[in-house]
């Protein structure tokens, strides 16, 4: 018997000489939502957007459709589709937004269809392969924009080269914070995203480093996603803020997202976590498994049955040097698997916010029983095993080592 | 011409179903004017690992080479989280490849829906159960919090629930 079943329709027709009207269908065991759209053939510009419900979940998802105006003025480029997922996804509905995609696909190809009937006027033999084969989706809107005048779409950004260079910063003076660090030992937030170097972050590097110092952190590791920071970057800022700042990155493997600390190498690509592990055992770096059970919106790990038991026989654990068992953007329920999982397996747990606004830093950090003054300091703690998670910004900080958990479930 | 013939017309279809007490196969067929292509996975569970993958694409005048040399990349990886970025990252962005990777994309989405249907068929059927239920599940997991227009702000499901700091 089936489970579940999502059934799209979507069908594309000509309107006059330069518009296709675009009618979508998502019927599926959850939802049920129509769009029409009129896309204009020689740009696929969006010149109108009408959503509609059939079938929803919550008493507020019919709020979603005044938000799918704001797709109107899109064009269908190399961007679309996260263009879609960012703006109607998150501010309407991500089921329109994963039918508005269809719609984006359906009236890509009815303009192709519509060109060749264009190009046929003078070559009556041509035929749609022939027309097609000669030509690319890309190259096809590439022309019909600048046939309209229009300004082609910015290229897609190239994945930014990562090369975590091992440069010592020069040493700042930890700032103490205007306000007290509450407990003995030197705290860093292992886990921090800024703007603009992590487009997904709001927090400027200034803003965030200055909330850094303002709640007491001894300092902060930059792990922006594919991005490098320079160490004369690095230092510059430190100076500038007399603050603590080290450099990590965020790496998306096959086996989830990893903290890689003291990686040399370049990692462009989505790589595959054995990959990664041999490249930054070469160059005697460090890797904590990231948020490993971050689950979905709805439901988590625990609703589908997993146990720190069989959770911890999830090969990634073999090639990671430590766990993130407190992170800012999961559930409690989620980092209490990870900190079980860690101790089951002896693995040292780290946390941090994975900051991506100014007020988030310091949420989660880790302390390290010694002071840190170098990224090669840090890399010899974190191998040291010398810290633990802690949950810095709540009032009582609360310790979240393995043993606690552990004391804390009998 | 005839404004209300089609140019184009598709139909995507994807459907899941527990093979065994640990298995769930998802399958998407893609019919379209110039497509024919069908993907189907295999995911274990609790950890929702894709544990098989096999499909088969063909396109009216495209020569694509066998999809499953490319679909194998994504064997093992777990459906989840952040898992978009990780297909689209292992089996590449070709022209292509958009189609086949969507595919994948709509199978996984298909076994997250069909467990969250699961979840959903608890929730109460009076508008205030409805509201209580919902608010409840955004307490329990804050990242739902302004994730779409029914938890944004202005939305009764959020009233006197702290944003995310």
């Amino acid at each position: 018997m089936l489970k579940f079943a999502r059934n799209k329709l979507v069908s594309a027709a000509r309107k006059d000489k330069d518009t296709l009207f675009i009618h979508g269908v998502l019927d599926d065991d959850i939802y049920g939502v129509e769009i029409d759209l009129h896309v204009r053939i020689r740009d696929l510009y969006f010149l109108s957007i009408v959503g509609k419900w059939n079938r929803w979940t919550t008493p507020e998802c019919p709020r979603a459709i005044d938000f799918l105006q704001e797709a109107k003025g899109f064009c269908i480029d190399e961007g679309i589709d996260d263009r879609i997922h960012k703006i109607v996804g998150r501010k309407a509905c991500r089921h329109f937004a994963n039918l508005l995609i269809e719609c984006c696909y359906a009236a890509k190809q009815a303009a192709k269809v519509a060109r060749w009937e264009d190009a046929k006027a003078d070559n009556q033999d041509l035929s749609f392969g022939e027309f097609c084969g000669a030509k690319t989706d890309s190259e096809d809107a590439a022309a019909s924009r600048e046939s309209a005048g229009k300004k082609p779409p910015a290229a897609q950004e190239k994945p930014v080269r990562i090369s975590t260079v091992r440069a010592e910063c020069e040493e700042p003076q930890p700032s103490g914070g205007r306000l007290k660090n509450r407990a003995a030992g030197f705290v860093i937030d292992l886990h921090v995203h800024t703007f603009p170097a992590s487009p997904c972050s709001s927090a400027p590097e200034d803003r965030l480093i200055e909330e850094a110092k303002r709640i007491g952190l001894n300092g902060i590791c930059l792990t922006d996603h594919n991005h490098v920071w320079t160490p004369a970057q690095v230092k510059d800022l430190s100076q500038k803020h007399g603050f603590l700042i080290l450099r990590g990155n965020e790496i998306t493997t096959d086996q989830g997202d990893m903290l890689v600390f003291g990686l040399e190498s370049e990692i462009k690509k989505v790589i595959k976590l054995q990959d990664l592990r041999a490249e930054v055992l070469r160059t005697e770096g460090f890797i904590v498994a990231a948020h490993p059970f971050r689950g979905f919106l709805t439901f988590g790990a625990g609703q589908l049955g997993l146990t720190p038991e069989r959770a911890g026989q999830r090969a990634l654990f073999q090639w990671v040097d430590a766990v993130e068992v407190l992170n800012g953007k999961v559930t409690d329920d989620e980092n209490h698997l990870a900190a079980s999982v860690a101790a089951n397996l002896g693995l040292p747990s780290t946390g941090g916010s994975d900051a991506h606004d100014v007020a988030e830093v310091g949420h989660y950090a880790t302390r390290f029983s010694t002071n840190i003054r170098t990224e090669a300091d840090l890399l010899a703690a974190l191998k040291g095993s010398q810290y633990e998670p802690v949950a810095f910004r709540k009032d009582n900080e609360q310790v979240y080592s393995p043993s606690t958990l552990q004391s804390a479930e009998q | 011409m005839s404004e209300n013939i089609l140019k184009f017309s598709m139909n995507r279809c994807t459907s899941v179903e527990p093979l065994d007490e640990n298995t769930l196969k998802s399958a998407c067929r893609l019919t379209d004017t110039f497509t024919t292509a069908s993907v189907e996975i295999l995911a274990r569970l609790p950890d929702l690992e894709i544990v098989n993958v096999s499909g088969q694409f063909r396109h009216e005048w495209h020569e694509l080479p066998d999809p499953n040399e490319t679909l194998q990349k994504v064997l093992g990886i777990r459906i989840g989280s952040g898992m978009l970025k990780i297909i689209k990252g292992l089996m590449g962005e070709g022209e292509n490849l958009e189609q086949l990777t969507y595919m994948v994309e709509e199978c996984c989405h298909g076994i997250i829906l069909a467990l969250t249907k699961d979840i959903l068929s608890h929730a109460p059927r009076d508008e205030a159960g409805k509201l209580e239920f919902f608010s409840n599940m955004v307490r329990k997991n804050i990242r739902l919090y302004n994730r779409c227009a029914a938890f944004a702000p202005g939305s009764r499901l959020i009233e006197g629930i702290e944003p995310p700091k």
